[in-house]
């Protein structure tokens, strides 16, 4: 699409247009934002920031915990509503920072129009504001919304950086990619991407253009400055935790290590399959498939050729690495909604080249919308609203069942028939998470692992494997089974009617 | 004693030919499993209150010879008249197989599923499918067998392990079971009965109630 045929509005109708898509990404995601059960990784993100809450420094876990930026940036957004504690915590209050971020995300598209045009950014940010997969992880109390936003930065304002020598933007791109490292290690598998397709973008494109005419030697060390700089703050937790800088070294190798599955092994279409699924997901990906094809066509000098190697490296890596989560398909949201934008916005340009489809084409488009904008509500109803924690829903990845929520009350219940006013429970579980979440209303829980010696309790939690090792200590206590995750079951001990 | 035993000795030899032909008429009862679908989540074992899980095949159930499933093929009636997957009939179609398309699932919270056998019988096992492909406990498992269809008299209980009542047939003392291919074998004592009636009330993955297979074992009454 070359410049003189984009729509460009003044920047106030721009903003306008942008804000309000945003404020319908809002509106969407923030409704029944308490009602799924905490997935395991958001009950654990939800303890550091309770940690954080009672006052305790920050300290980076390369061990599956991931960076301190999900936590820094919940913790005044928690305190704002009110929590003082962990066990004031609520999941409407942690989630409404992924919410925030991924409206964050869809208001970015508004200062993307200068690389990608208003129109196929108008598309992206309205496909990013409803489809279910990015209203679904934005009310997940995981990092990945953070990250997406953070990339988005990255992207605008390096390309921004580069193409107008700006050493601010530069700075700007530097602390996005720090933000990117506070939140996952997998930051340097997208640092990978974004340099090999910048670099691929050079060979193709600009081979007569020096380096040194895209960026000048002192803003490289300014930004160089900067991330390290933003990175050692956010991992030291501003100078208060220096032992992060040991832990960061093992980083890396332990992502590499659990590159391998851990259990979450996939195929290698995993990340196609789920994209393509549902009513609405063929259809979002079609378009963009007609994108990318139209761009890589063209072989035009734009950003959307950068977006393509990006793109294509990233699905290549994420598709090649046998460790697949369903969140990680947020990646492939920037590059998806704006390929599928840009080939609206294509069709609806072409009776300038075949006046002949003047009529056909727009009409065609105005279908197209139609019966995409149906389907993507139908999808985002069931996913998010209806069936958020079903485990026919792909986007609900082992996730804790709604069973669990009965335990809690379970416990106060049974302790109130006994006169306990403050029950002492005993956990005996190898991975006793989300847990800890769910016990976080009693003051006296105590965490063990199986073969360990347990403490006298009036309830106990273990799970199936542990309760054999106990059955002294609990002979005079009546099961019952409680659903964790999917095929997870826990038991819970409570004193046997006598 | 030997004055005793020689006055009695008529009786006790029919007391002896009635159990040796008791014995001689006991066969095992012989269901086809469905193949296993998940290698069992490891249970407790040894734990007092708790059913020692099935390690391998179940031991044999004796049951009358002659003793057919009577459920194959009968009326089915449930609490939810409109199964949100499959249909009633499917619950006793023979087809055990734990993977989709062979379940019907009710809705949320308490349900029934009601088998009509046609005639009154004397029922000597129930085995119970409800899932089995992963790892999950159905919550308030009753069983009741009657010669009223509306289960209001002569009801009989023989399997009721929802010990909070919540489905207020009275607190159950049965211990709970995780669903596997083998499925629940209840012991029905021979009970007459012309309806049998299982309840449950959701499940620990959701609140939804799924059988894949329900097989009444018995004889005609006579």
């Amino acid at each position: 699409m070359g410049q003189a045929g984009r729509l460009n509005p003044p920047n106030w109708a721009r903003w306008a247009a942008f804000l309000l898509v945003a404020l319908l990404g809002l509106l969407l995601r923030l409704p029944q934002l308490g009602a799924r059960p905490m997935h395991t990784d958001e009950a654990v993100n939800a303890y550091i920031v309770g940690q954080l809450l009672a006052g305790e420094t920050y300290t980076y876990d390369p061990q599956d915990r991931h960076g301190p930026a999900l936590a820094g940036f919940a913790l005044p957004l928690v305190r704002l509503q009110g929590a003082k504690a962990f066990s004031d915590l609520t999941e409407s209050q942690l989630r409404l920072t992924t919410v925030l971020a991924g409206t964050v995300t869809i208001l970015l598209f508004g200062a993307a129009v200068e690389m990608f045009g208003f129109v196929a950014c108008l598309i992206a940010a309205l496909l990013f504001a409803a489809a279910p997969l990015p209203v679904y992880y934005d009310r997940y109390f995981i990092h990945e919304s953070l990250f997406i936003a953070a990339t988005f930065g990255l992207i605008l304002s390096g390309w921004s950086a580069c193409a107008r020598r700006s050493a601010k933007l530069a700075v700007l791109a530097a602390a996005c990619a720090a933000l990117m490292l506070a939140c996952k290690e997998t930051a340097v598998l997208h640092f990978a991407a974004l340099s090999v397709a910048a670099l691929l973008y050079w060979l193709w494109n600009l081979r007569r253009k020096s380096p040194s005419d895209l960026w000048r030697p002192r803003t490289l060390l300014a930004a160089g400055l900067v991330f390290l700089l933003l990175s050692l703050a956010l991992f030291t937790w501003f100078g208060t935790n220096w032992s992060a800088l040991a832990a960061l070294l093992h980083a890396v190798p332990n992502a590499f290590a659990r590159a391998g599955g851990e259990g979450h092994q996939k195929p290698l279409w995993y990340f196609a399959q789920l994209l393509t699924g549902g009513w609405s997901g063929g259809i979002i990906c079609a378009l963009a498939c007609i994108g990318f094809f139209q761009c890589a066509r063209k072989r035009e000098p734009s950003p959307y050729g950068f977006l393509s190697f990006y793109a294509l490296l990233t699905a290549v890596i994420y598709s090649l690495i046998p460790y697949k989560t369903p969140w990680l398909a947020l990646s492939f949201w920037l590059p998806i909604t704006l390929f599928a934008g840009l080939a609206m916005e294509s069709l609806w340009h072409v009776p300038e080249k075949y006046a002949a489809l003047r009529i056909a084409a727009p009409a065609c488009c105005i279908l197209l919308g139609a019966v995409s904008a149906a389907l993507i509500a139908h999808d985002t109803r069931l996913r998010v609203f209806v069936h958020p924690a079903d485990e026919t829903n792909p986007y609900a990845y082992a996730q804790t069942t709604e069973d669990l929520l009965g335990l809690p009350a379970e416990i106060a219940n049974l302790a109130q028939q006994e006169g306990l006013t403050s029950p002492r429970i005993g956990v005996i579980a190898s991975d006793p998470w989300p847990l800890p979440w769910y016990l976080r209303h009693f003051t006296q829980v105590g965490f063990w692992q199986p073969g360990q010696q347990v403490g006298e309790a009036d309830f106990y939690i273990t799970s199936a494997e542990a309760a054999d090792q106990y059955a002294d200590q609990l002979r005079e206590f009546r099961p019952d089974f409680f659903g964790v995750r999917p095929g997870v079951l826990i038991l819970l001990w409570s004193p046997a009617p006598k | 004693m030997m004055k005793m035993l020689s006055r009695n000795t008529p009786v006790l030899a029919v007391l002896l030919v009635a159990a040796a032909s008791f014995a001689q008429n006991q066969v095992v009862l012989k269901t086809k499993l469905p193949p296993p679908l998940f290698v069992g989540t490891p249970v407790p074992l040894n734990v007092t209150n708790l059913e020692p899980p099935t390690k391998g095949k179940r031991p044999d159930f004796m049951v009358p010879e002659g003793t057919l499933n009577l459920a194959r093929n009968k009326k089915v009636t449930a609490s939810d008249d409109n199964p949100d997957v499959g249909t009633l009939d499917m619950i006793v179609d023979g087809d055990k197989d734990g993977n989709e398309g062979s379940w019907v699932e009710l809705g949320p919270g308490k349900q029934w599923v009601q088998i009509d056998l046609a005639k009154r019988a004397n029922v000597y096992a129930i085995l119970i499918w409800h899932f089995h492909s992963q790892a999950r406990v159905y919550r308030d498992v009753a069983v009741q067998v009657s010669d009223d269809p509306t289960f209001r008299s002569g009801v009989t209980t023989i399997f009721n392990n929802d010990f909070h009542n919540e489905l207020g047939l009275g607190a159950g003392k049965d211990l709970n079971y995780i669903e596997t291919y083998q499925g629940k074998l209840i012991d029905a004592k021979g009970v007459k009965g012309r309806y049998v009636r299982l309840y449950s009330n959701g499940n620990t993955s959701n609140k939804l109630n799924h059988y894949i297979e329900v097989e009444v074992w018995g004889k005609p009454a006579v």
